[in-house]
């Protein structure tokens, strides 16, 4: 057990014991050295919790399931998370979108250093700028030390991406989706994706057949990128989702540059900015033309 | 690109200005390239990014969503929403290899139908430069490869 195991089991057994909260969301340990979430309701399931590096999905996603069902009128349970910086994110990300409330949530915020997919570091975690999370009611403080490297650049590899040729960057994508099986993993996975009917299997309208192709697939990954522009939180649990190792984040990440450029907008800075494309300036005149000779 | 590559270009309208102004430039009698499919919609602020990704997909060349000028909008605001969508979708079309010049978003009013058939003149023909989208193609080179592997 290290030492943020304890801090953690510490902090949760307070909030359970104290009934500040009903349920807490963290990971346990799982079968051949894997991690899984656990919603530990009962004291006796504390000494469970567990943190490790490969803990990296976003479990922001359980608080859609105890959400208050549309036409009830009863709160939400109270619930405590276990959550890296990027996760914090999403939980102003559902605050501003109005899907829950602060006071019925506690973050047990983590100090986080990055962390793995099948063993090997995940790309957003490589290219994170974050350590310590916007806002927590419990800080665990990390055992190995968590500085940013000075010479750090948050998109480097999207950078790169961005000079190919557009003939590179389709040949790159189609192979990518090629192996797409459309099992939908990466939303399911996703905070930010709690649409009641997804737009890949709307039947009225039909946006997208069923058909396991290229231009159908990357139809989804397309409209799924755009659906969280400026609503993604970078937290890579699409990409830990996957079962075919497609680097989905690169598009939401290119989305997350743009915006930052351009607008200064990062995703879940506090619970009061307005979702970025639900307001705008009428000052500003955005160059959408392309480069070609008016 | 062989001279006869007409390319295949969808268009949306908004109702009080853009499709007027087309309106104007058809009585006008003033010449425009054919290639472009015209569909109206209310505002530039309903068309949803999922037509745009849909027409491209589905085998456009390019795609034009034309609105009215800022501050002119009929319903106030939805050309700004507009803007602000359009300048994040040309950028991700742009690095899935859907060149950021396949997606026009201009301002065209009622009056300016000389402007429409030049808007539409040059998009035309900056997307006859850029040659033909081949996201459906590419699909079918996977299905031959497919027949290949299973034959």
């Amino acid at each position: 057990m290290t030492r943020m195991d304890e801090q953690i089991r510490e902090a949760a057994r307070q909030l359970l014991e104290s009934s500040k909260v009903s349920a807490v969301i963290g990971y346990e340990l799982a079968a051949q050295g894997k991690v899984r979430p656990i919603i530990v309701e009962k004291t006796e399931d504390i000494g469970r919790l567990v943190w490790n590096e490969d803990c990296n999905l976003n479990l922001v996603n359980y608080l859609h399931q105890r959400k208050t069902p549309t036409g009830k009128d009863q709160p939400m349970p109270k619930t405590a998370l276990v959550l890296r910086p990027c996760d914090v994110r999403s939980i102003n990300l559902l605050i501003t979108e109005q899907q829950i409330k602060r006071e019925n949530i506690k973050i047990i915020g983590l100090q986080c250093a990055g962390t793995r997919i099948n063993n090997k570091p995940s790309i957003t975690c490589s290219f994170c700028m974050e350590r310590t999370p916007v806002d927590y009611d419990v800080l665990i403080e990390s055992d190995t030390p968590v500085e940013i490297p000075s010479d750090a650049n948050g998109f480097k590899d999207i950078e790169e991406m961005e000079n190919w040729t557009a003939e590179e960057q389709l040949a790159f994508w189609t192979e990518e989706f090629d192996r797409c099986i459309r099992c939908y993993a990466c939303r399911q996975a996703c905070p930010g994706c709690y649409c009641f009917e997804c737009v890949a299997e709307q039947v009225d309208p039909h946006w997208t057949s069923i058909a396991m192709e290229v231009p159908e697939k990357m139809f989804f990954h397309v409209m799924r990128a755009y659906h969280l522009a400026g609503r993604c939180v970078l937290c890579g649990a699409c990409e830990a989702a996957c079962p075919m190792n497609i680097p989905l984040s690169k598009l939401n990440r290119k989305i997350a540059k743009d915006i930052l450029e351009t607008f200064g907008y990062k995703t879940g800075d506090d619970a009061n900015t307005a979702p970025f494309l639900a307001c705008f300036d009428s000052n500003e005149r955005l160059k959408v033309e392309p480069s070609c000779h008016f | 690109m062989a001279e006869s590559f007409e390319p295949k270009i969808v268009s949306f309208l908004c109702n009080w200005c853009s499709y007027a102004g087309a309106d104007l430039a058809g009585t006008s009698r003033i010449e425009y390239p054919q290639n472009i499919r015209i569909i109206r919609v209310p505002c530039s602020g309903r068309v949803d990014p999922l037509f745009v990704l849909k027409a491209f997909i589905d085998g456009a060349d390019g795609v034009m969503v034309l609105g009215c000028h800022p501050g002119d909008c009929h319903y106030q605001q939805g050309n700004y929403y507009a803007q602000r969508r359009y300048s994040v979708m040309q950028k991700l079309l742009d690095f899935i290899g859907v060149e950021s010049d396949r997606l026009l978003i201009d301002w065209v009013s009622a009056s300016e139908g000389k402007r429409f058939a030049e808007v539409v003149s040059n998009f035309t023909y900056r997307i006859k430069e850029i040659g033909h989208l081949t996201i459906k193609q590419d699909a079918r080179k996977i299905d031959t490869n497919l027949e290949k592997v299973t034959a």
